[in-house]
């Protein structure tokens, strides 16, 4: 008893410890933003002799009181820009991708963890329970060794900034510098509450126990959420400068600065984007347990953790190109030019390569879906239908990937009779894109309804009107989407740019309301026969496996996209690049570069999970002992 | 059910009889016409019906114990799918879009091949066989892809490495961002916030709502709203401006552009590529009124640096125009193409 009380105080304490390093970055930084403005004020009109000079904020076009430098007028040489006998905006981009890459992994997974111990937590089933809590801990377990690369990395990537481009660097971080020791806080919250986390696992997992640990494991992504949206401002601010005057001087205030007309989209883009990925990783890993894996116990182990990463990634990857619409609809909102320049002009064929991503995307976890209906006795019924929708998928990619301008020889050029192909042509514009990709998703979702339902035939009384109805809802999902992305070549461009709404509308209503009327009807379904863990092809592994290259190779590229419309800016703007290399790349070396970034960051997470494997937690037995075949499928739940 | 895979058989084999009479010339090879206007989703429903009429094929060829192993099925469709877009669709396709089409077409028929394991099964057997060499036949053919796939692979890559005399691909960029700002005769104008200052309503008020409402219908033959043509004498306004920039793209551009705006102009096809075709929608249709300005003033000659390799003849028609004849020029192409210049609100 006395044991379980002083338990329960620790608990406590480490939860009240880790609000408190939350909240310590706020405390340092009130005062400085409190009297921020004031200082520097007073400093400026000290020097100018209580002369007061204003400025006009370059977006929010309000009054400021200027607080700093102007953006440094650089010059090429090695002054501003000192470098190794090498492209200093290579070393930079690799050192950038990889901080990312880890950066994205370490913030996704303790949100897996959450959602994964939640379930665990509220699962009735005991050995079911424990499966989830220790899948929750092998997941941290994995994050906790890369974390400690992403700190390196971050380091790595500082000292390239300063070492290659000083007058950048400084300049950017005179900016921001009442919120730069609030970054560095956090990181130190961040890395108190992951190890506390994580070494208070054992101890709290009981009763209330587990739910302060539970409420850390919330704590502690609200800590890595806020790092990331700090992080994300000063990328805000290179694309979309504000709360600084034309030449570049901060006007004194720090949110003008950071909530740039690009922070809010880029960071729900990032905060999905960071999910799908995270996902996409765990998932391969266990995608290579599971083909490495020498016995049916750790088979079926695998293919269950696999199952759930990949259900959780696609989860957050399902809504991740409405964000993407919404943020270059903020672009095209800041600068028509830079949004031409994206998806109309030099960077056009970059978005074809990312439209190629997103269907590879899609095509795996369907097809991963179609492969675990295998395992489950009774989902053949659906197997002779699959083709359509291979045909659906197959129509849908191929519009979505039709370039507007086609890559070709003059002669063809020639024998089309101009630029634009007149029927082809057609698939390379908005409309009939938001049409392909919302019928792939579309198709994607009843691949789910149609795996969550595999293995069951529903038993309440209005089953054969349900499957009608569901019916006619795909249907009608589908004629709708499709009439809108046809209807939207006869109308304004600005109204036709709000039809992605209904559009969207359409494809969101298939994926809550469709899985919520069947889960309703699979309540108390008879099952057919049970989902057979681990007997699933090596096929789909090599699915999931193509899913999280997919997921890496994709990231690199927008990071590129997002980073060089900015053309010869290190600020949009403000501060001009006159280093040698101020130049867009060819689409070629992008691409190589891209691959080799991927390539790196796979050999290193490889090597990361070696290292996790070599401090294995012994698996209760309790907790294998339900595999394989017993354990009740968890699909309905996600 | 077996009613509607006779009809999906029937559907396939009209469909493939017919596909294959265009080819060959024995029906006229616009027996069944694209459409202009519909295309797109004709060529969509086009493949979808061979689709139904295939698996129909399959269906009764199954239940008359005739099968067509799953292998030469899915050789057979994708093999299929390239034939028709090679053949079936005009103007012809360009290589680089048929490879990805080509590419995603043999992805999605593995998909189909290998979604269960009795498929992928039934889909592996003809190799297996092969590789096993039970019988005399197959021994042979084993022997015969042993000497045929290393010549084949040779042969693609020595075409792939062959110095070739063809002038090399063009990754163009036909619509290139363009500057925050231009300044013609004198004055600059800022293209994201600038407006056509002839687009206006009885008032005399920027009005595109009401231009919108007498632009020319969309869709086949284009033709003139009631009470909206801008060659009555009697109008006013908007319409009178679009008649006057009728008359300044008679004089001045539809020699290149054409009659009908859709770039078969009397010159047209002296340049290579041809001029732009405003008719369709992913030119003028997409782009901001002030971005068409931009290009008209400033020409082939003033496109940026990204605009490479600058395959425009365009002259920068700032030096023949004034700016309201440029003006007049951009309202009378949105109001004859019966298209609405891109907004952003």
């Amino acid at each position: 008893m006395g044991l379980l009380v002083g338990k329960r105080v620790f608990s406590i304490v480490a939860l009240c410890m880790m609000v408190g390093l939350l909240l310590l970055p706020v405390v340092v930084a009130l005062p400085s933003l409190a009297i921020g403005e004031e200082t520097h004020a007073g400093d400026a009109a000290k020097k100018d002799g209580d002369k007061v000079e204003k400025g006009r904020d370059v977006y929010y076009k309000t009054e400021g009181i200027v607080s700093g430098a102007p953006a440094p007028k650089t010059t090429d040489g090695v002054k501003d820009y000192p470098r190794y006998n090498f492209e200093s905006r290579v070393l930079l981009w690799f050192a950038n991708q990889q901080h990312l890459y880890y950066g994205s992994f370490v913030l996704a997974v303790p949100i897996f963890c959450m959602i994964i111990e939640f379930m665990g937590v509220v699962t009735k089933d005991k050995a079911l329970a424990k499966r989830y809590d220790q899948l929750a801990y092998d997941f941290i377990k994995i994050s906790l060794t890369a974390y400690s690369l992403t700190a390196i990395l971050g380091g790595i990537l500082i000292f390239t900034f300063l070492t290659l481009y000083p007058a950048f660097f400084s300049y950017l971080s005179g900016i921001f510098r009442p919120v730069m020791h609030i970054y560095a806080l956090m990181f130190v919250a961040e890395s108190g509450t992951l190890y506390i986390y994580y070494y208070g696992w054992d101890k709290m997992k009981e009763g209330f126990l587990k739910w302060i640990h539970l409420s850390m494991s919330v704590v502690l992504n609200v800590i890595g959420t806020l790092l990331m949206f700090l992080a994300n401002s000063w990328i805000g601010f290179m694309m979309s400068p504000a709360g600084v005057d034309e030449q570049g001087r901060y006007l004194g205030n720090i949110w003008h600065v950071i909530h740039t007309a690009l922070w809010n989209p880029l960071n729900l883009h990032r905060i999905l984007g960071n999910m799908a990925f995270g996902g996409g990783v765990v998932a391969a890993y266990a995608a290579y347990k599971f083909l490495a894996s020498k016995t049916d116990e750790d088979r079926a182990h695998y293919d269950w953790m696999g199952y759930i990463a990949m259900a959780l990634g696609v989860a957050f990857l399902i809504p991740l190109p409405f964000a993407g619409y919404w943020l270059m609809r903020e672009v095209y909102a800041y600068r028509q030019q830079m949004g031409i320049t994206l998806m109309g002009g030099l960077l056009a064929w970059l978005f074809i390569i990312q439209a190629t991503m997103i269907g590879i995307l899609f095509l795996s976890t369907n097809y991963y879906l179609w492969q675990a209906m295998g395992r489950m006795r009774g989902a053949e019924k659906y197997q002779r239908y699959i083709k359509y929708l291979v045909f659906l998928l197959a129509c849908g990619y191929m519009v979505f990937i039709t370039p507007h301008t086609m890559v070709m020889t003059p002669a063809e050029l020639k024998a089309m009779g101009g630029q634009q192909h007149p029927v082809l042509g057609n698939y390379g514009v908005m409309s009939a894109k938001n049409g392909g990709i919302n019928v792939i998703i579309t198709t994607t979702v009843l691949s789910f309804v149609w795996y969550m339902r595999g293995n069951k035939v529903s038993t309440v009384s209005w089953a054969k009107f349900g499957n009608i109805f569901m019916g006619v809802f795909f249907g009608c999902a589908y004629f709708n989407i499709i009439f809108l992305a046809v209807y939207g070549y006869y109308i304004p461009a600005n109204v036709r740019v709000g039809l992605s709404v209904p559009q969207v509308a359409t494809t969101l209503s298939c994926l809550f309301f469709m899985f919520a009327l069947n889960s309703f009807m699979m309540k108390g379904a008879k099952q057919m026969g049970p989902i057979e863990w681990g007997k699933i092809s090596a096929r789909s592994q090599y699915a999931l496996i193509m899913l999280a290259t997919a997921f890496t190779w994709m990231m690199g590229l927008m990071g590129y996209i997002r980073s060089s419309v900015r053309l010869f800016w290190h600020v949009n703007e403000i501060m001009r690049d006159n280093s040698p290399w101020a130049y867009t790349h060819t689409v070629g070396f992008a691409a190589n570069m891209i691959s080799a970034n991927v390539l790196f960051f796979w050999i290193t997470i490889l090597f990361v999970f070696w290292l996790g494997s070599l401090t294995a937690k012994k698996v209760p037995v309790e907790s294998k002992a339900g595999i394989p075949g017993s354990v009740p499928q968890p699909a309905p739940s996600h | 059910m077996k009613a509607l895979m006779s009809l999906g058989a029937l559907i396939g084999v009209a469909g493939l009889l017919l596909l294959g009479g265009m080819f060959f010339d024995i029906v006229p090879s616009t027996t069944v016409r694209l459409v202009e206007g519909y295309m797109p989703i004709q060529l969509l429903l086009e493949v979808a019906c061979y689709v139904i009429g295939f698996t129909g094929l399959s269906y009764m060829m199954n239940a008359m114990g005739m099968a067509l192993p799953r292998f030469w099925q899915g050789i057979g469709f994708w093999v299929f799918l390239m034939v028709y877009l090679k053949y079936r669709v005009y103007p012809p396709i360009p290589f680089s879009v048929r490879a990805m089409y080509g590419t995603v077409g043999l992805v999605t028929v593995f998909m189909w091949i290998s979604a269960n394991e009795e498929d992928w099964t039934k889909f592996k057997q003809p190799i297996l066989n092969v590789l096993d060499a039970q019988t005399g036949g197959k021994r042979l053919l084993r022997y015969l892809y042993l000497v045929l796939l290393p010549i084949l692979i040779g042969g693609f890559s020595f075409n792939a490495m062959m110095p070739k005399s063809e002038e090399p691909i063009e990754l163009r960029t036909v619509h290139p961002a363009p500057p925050a700002s231009t300044k013609v005769h004198g004055k600059t104008y800022t293209l994201q916030t600038s407006q056509n200052p002839y687009r206006v309503n009885p008032e005399g008020k920027y009005d595109q709502e009401f231009s919108n409402a007498n632009i020319v219908e969309q869709g086949m033959g284009r033709l003139m709203k009631p009470n909206a043509n801008p060659w009555d004498d009697k109008n006013q306004g908007y319409l009178k401006y679009v008649r006057e920039g009728g008359e300044i793209f008679f004089q001045n551009c539809h020699f290149c552009h054409g009659d009908n705006l859709n770039g078969r102009g009397l010159h047209a096809f002296a340049f290579n590529p041809i001029p732009a075709n405003f008719t369709d929608p992913g030119t003028i249709a997409q782009l901001q009124e002030t971005f068409i300005f931009w290009r008209v003033s400033k020409g082939g000659i003033g496109l940026p640096n990204e605009g490479f390799p600058w395959a425009s003849v365009m002259p920068p028609w700032e030096q023949h125009l004034t700016v309201d004849e440029i003006w007049k020029v951009v309202l009378f192409e949105y109001w004859h193409t019966g298209y609405y210049p891109r907004t952003w609100d």
